[in-house]
């Protein structure tokens, strides 16, 4: 029988509705929603009518079973994208890279602009370099190194700058008078510096510190070809 | 309370088999919905399995859910309460002496509840829908007290015929009428407060 021409339809729908209508009349009335549209038109009819919404209150928490058995037969897990293909973890990535990436760099920018934070960068002074050249005649120049000893620098009063084709080279007289060891060419005594490792610890009470005057680049012999300009113990 | 457009929009997206969207309506909806299956069913185990096949009924058919139609909250609670009711057909014995224990009197305490059921100060709600659920409460006081006691009663707590009969103390056929005449009344009363709405 066709529900549509039933004389009885909306009683029927609004029963249906409500819960009344049960058992074999309420599933051949289900059929009917699906095969007659003038049938489900009833129905929702009735369902915008008698629609309240549940309120908080009445809730109950079902439990975590309910959810892990619904995953389960509708193989949910294989609908979910691979990890490589989920937007959020990819979002989630580049923003805890950006974060880390903006901490690096504000510690490390914090580290070179207050020296005070990394005890080995600082520098103590540990000579006085002074000569009777023209080129630094009236001026001083100290040397320092830092804590572990791995860094030297020269601070010079005013700038002294190597002419054309010409570089200073600092060189490490040891103590008891051994040959001078080349520790760096410059090109200006204004200058810091890394200790070459076989000489770290040897900058020590006792050698002295000493520039001279070279071609550019550096003696080509691996001693002090040209005037010695400065000199000053190591204290 | 549940947003309705945010429960639109999740429905949608599981429309789409979109698992992510899913997990988050169950998230959102299931505590609700368990509240509506167990005062069907008046027992957690079957409200949890009322709660399962709705669930897998949304993921199957959210694709015809028609969001105008019928409200979405309405539409999840349209599922529930169908699948409640076909499993308390079954088990119908079994639930009247449960029925016997609750506290709703006589005079229609399950009326209060029913109209309680519904926030009113609802944010996500619609003109149409909460005209539609005003002229539902008024149309309700104007039924009469048994006709209004039967219909809520057989609403909220998806009671069949014979355990309105059996609640209620009267003659199947009474309850029947009351449910028939009740449910009358209230299309003819709402069909006239939306057209006087409108």
């Amino acid at each position: 029988m066709k529900f549509s021409s039933h004389p009885a339809l909306d009683a029927l729908a609004a029963e249906y509705v409500i819960g009344t209508l049960r058992g074999p009349a309420r599933r051949r009335f289900e059929r009917a929603i699906a095969a007659e549209p003038l049938v489900a038109t009833r129905v929702t009819y009735w369902q915008s009518r008698m629609n309240l919404k549940p309120a908080g209150a009445g809730a109950v928490q079902p439990s975590a079973s309910v959810w892990k058995r619904i995953e389960r037969d509708l193989n949910l897990r294989s609908l979910a994208p691979p990890w490589y293909a989920r937007v959020s973890l990819w979002r989630n990535w580049a923003l805890a890279a950006s974060a880390a990436l903006v901490f690096v760099f504000a510690t490390q920018w914090l580290r070179l602009s207050d020296p005070k934070s990394d005890p080995n960068a600082q520098l103590a002074s540990i000579a006085i370099l002074a000569g009777d050249d023209a080129a630094v005649r009236g001026t001083t120049v100290s040397a320092l190194i830092s804590k572990d000893g791995k860094r030297l620098a020269l601070r010079s009063e005013r700038a002294i700058v190597a002419g054309a084709l010409r570089s200073y080279e600092l060189w490490l007289l040891p103590e008891g008078g051994g040959a001078p060891i080349s520790l760096a060419v410059l090109g200006s005594l204004d200058a810091e510096f890394t200790v070459p490792s076989q000489q770290v610890g040897r900058i020590a009470r006792g050698a002295k510190l000493a520039v001279s005057v070279e071609p550019a680049g550096g003696s080509k012999t691996g001693a002090p070809t040209g005037p010695v300009i400065l000199v000053g113990a190591v204290s | 309370m549940l947003d309705d457009i945010e429960v639109k929009r999740l429905i949608l997206r599981t429309a789409a088999q979109d698992a992510e969207a899913f997990s988050l309506l169950y998230q959102r909806t299931s505590p609700t919905l368990m509240g509506v299956a167990m005062r069907i069913t008046r027992r957690r185990e079957m409200a949890e399995e009322v709660l399962h096949d709705a669930f897998v009924k949304v993921w199957n058919q959210a694709k015809s859910f028609d969001p105008l139609a019928l409200q979405p909250v309405a539409w999840l609670t349209a599922i529930v309460r169908n699948r409640a009711l076909d499993l308390v057909s079954s088990a119908e014995a079994t639930r009247v002496e449960s029925f016997d224990r609750h506290d709703d009197d006589e005079n229609g305490n399950a009326l209060e509840r029913l109209l309680d059921w519904s926030d009113q100060s609802d944010a996500g709600e619609s003109l149409d829908q909460s005209r539609a659920e005003h002229s539902l409460r008024d149309c309700l006081q104007e039924l009469k007290p048994a006709e209004r006691q039967a219909i809520a009663l057989a609403y909220h707590h998806g009671m069949s015929h014979s355990e309105l009969a059996e609640h209620l103390k009267k003659p199947i056929g009474t309850v029947k009428s009351w449910v028939r005449r009740g449910l009358d009344a209230l299309r003819t009363c709402m069909d006239t407060c939306a057209g006087l709405a409108r």
